[in-house]
């Protein structure tokens, strides 16, 4: 099978003052094509390091990231990117903000403004063109990130706890949303997030990472049938399984701290 | 916001009451026109000095424009440049150090010697007023652009400096560099009228004011050279807050309307 996204062997360190420190050990993961895979562990594991790896943002001190058969050498606009913190240029408009990687591109003005169009469509936001983004709500906002992530067609969508900043309700609204957008455009999306509860709405697979020095302890399919329920029995037994996992993990942290 | 008409005049009442409290006070109290003279007489003055005071204002406003230009011109690339790389601001900062401190004015005798008496001589002291409040408050918008603005514009391929200097740390800058501008240009203002009074110039608002007036103990004229700086000044602020902050700053929260 025909892999989107493979990392192989990667490990990352960082020096500091008391010497190198590791951050990611040994990670191999592989991704299929328009598959959602989401990463989970407790906080300080790596996984938004991981991440931005596989952006182009940060250089792995080992291994390698291969994307669509090309190792990913730095940023570029095939791999779309969707931060925690709220990312948009607050001097542009929500159209230029989702224009802003084709204008780059070198996209002409008018079919610019028809492709920004349909992104901003599709994350329902039609009728806030003109708005800037200080007129937004947070997640407004990162319903605008994920547009301009995705207009420049990117190979694989990456986002870091995007929904970290919004209310619990909206973030529910926000996730059904991503669903939806994920089964229209067909990406494969690589889903960073600390809320078990997320992983389980949303994943095809599950990556649990071990905390420090980050490692891939398991990868567990979901099968749960779509449209998922929250409060399923499945789900609940899923996520019991995931809070099992961590919870080893975190003592396992505390441990060695 | 609009104001209802009754706030909207309301400046004015303390306004006439202060110059009313001066007409009196002159004219009853201290009764010298040496010490004070009265603001009708003033008025008057601005009226009797009319042609020579709009050939003045022009002299100066020349000497204005020089010195602001070259501030600008000089001072923008060198804050791109320390604010966009550490080690640029680490070479140059302490020599910018070492002059801020210097004031305008002790650069005069310099000014004459190399300029003699045009006016480039007094520009170049508006120079040096304007230059530095310039550079700082603009340095330090390019210096605290966020990291998470940054990456995004990498991830959206903004790859070399240029692009990102260009479009992410530019566009952020900018209310930064208007500050600046509009300090320097409130400095340079000053500066104005020093160094046409230490005679870096033969005419221009400062030099007919300390020059002529003074040494004829003409007060009322003085007075009246003294108004005219002030409305210059505000005039100058009032336009450039109108076609530049409130123009280019719609989508920064508390500027818009």
């Amino acid at each position: 099978m025909n892999h989107k996204l493979e990392i192989r062997n990667l490990t990352k360190t960082f020096s500091t003052e008391e010497g190198e420190m590791g951050a990611l050990e040994d990670i191999n993961i592989e991704v299929t094509p328009a598959e959602f895979l989401c990463i989970i562990g407790p906080s300080g594991c790596g996984k938004t390091t991981l991440l931005r790896m596989v952006a182009g943002l940060d250089h792995p001190s080992s291994g390698e990231i291969i994307l669509d058969g090309k190792e990913v050498k730095g940023p570029s606009p095939d791999r779309g990117m969707v931060f925690q913190e709220f990312s948009l240029f607050p001097w542009r408009t929500v159209l230029k903000n989702v224009e802003f990687g084709l204008e780059i591109k070198g996209v002409g003005g008018k079919a610019r403004g028809e492709i920004a169009e349909k992104y901003i469509e599709l994350v329902g936001l039609q009728g806030f063109e003109n708005h800037y983004p200080y007129e937004l709500s947070g997640g407004m906002k990162q319903r605008v990130a994920i547009a301009r992530a995705l207009a420049t067609e990117p190979a694989i969508l990456l986002m870091d706890e995007p929904f970290g900043s919004v209310d619990a309700q909206t973030r529910n609204v926000l996730q059904e949303e991503l669903l939806e957008i994920w089964k229209r455009t067909k990406k494969t999306i690589l889903f960073v997030t600390h809320s078990v509860d997320e992983a389980v709405y949303l994943a095809d697979r599950v990556a649990v990472m071990s905390a420090r020095p980050g490692c891939l302890v398991k990868c567990l399919a979901v099968n749960i049938p779509r449209p998922r329920k929250r409060t399923s029995l499945e789900a609940n037994e899923f996520r019991e399984k995931l809070l099992m996992l961590l919870s080893l993990e975190r003592s396992k942290a505390c441990i060695s701290v | 916001m609009k104001l209802p008409t009754k706030e909207k005049w309301l400046w004015l009442v303390p306004l006439i009451a202060v110059l009313l409290l001066w007409e009196f006070t002159a004219g009853y109290v201290i009764k010298n026109p040496l010490m004070l003279p009265r603001f009708s007489a003033v008025i008057f003055s601005i009226y009797a000095l009319r042609n020579v005071l709009i050939a003045d204002t022009l002299i100066s406003l020349l000497h204005f424009g020089i010195g602001l230009a070259l501030a600008f011109a000089a001072a923008l690339p060198l804050a791109i440049g320390m604010g966009w790389s550490r080690n640029i601001f680490k070479a140059i900062d302490p020599i910018i150090e070492i002059l801020r401190p210097i004031p305008p004015l002790a650069w005069i005798p310099i000014a004459m010697i190399w300029f003699h008496l045009t006016h480039y001589a007094a520009g170049f002291i508006i120079f040096i007023g304007a230059f530095f409040p310039i550079l700082i408050d603009s340095y330090t918008g390019f210096r605290d652009v966020p990291k998470v603005l940054v990456e995004t514009g990498k991830v959206l391929g903004c790859i070399s400096d240029k692009k990102q200097i260009k479009y992410i740390a530019f566009p952020y800058a900018l209310p930064s560099i208007a500050t600046g501008t509009r300090v320097g240009m409130g400095v340079g203002w000053m500066c104005v009228v020093a160094a046409e009074m230490f005679g870096v110039s033969d005419s221009g608002l400062g030099y007919r004011l300390f020059q002529k007036f003074y040494f004829l103990h003409q007060m009322d004229y003085v007075v009246a050279y003294m108004l005219v700086l002030g409305l210059v000044a505000l005039c100058l602020d009032r336009l450039f807050r109108h076609f530049v902050e409130d123009k280019l700053f719609k989508w920064k929260k508390g500027i818009v309307k």
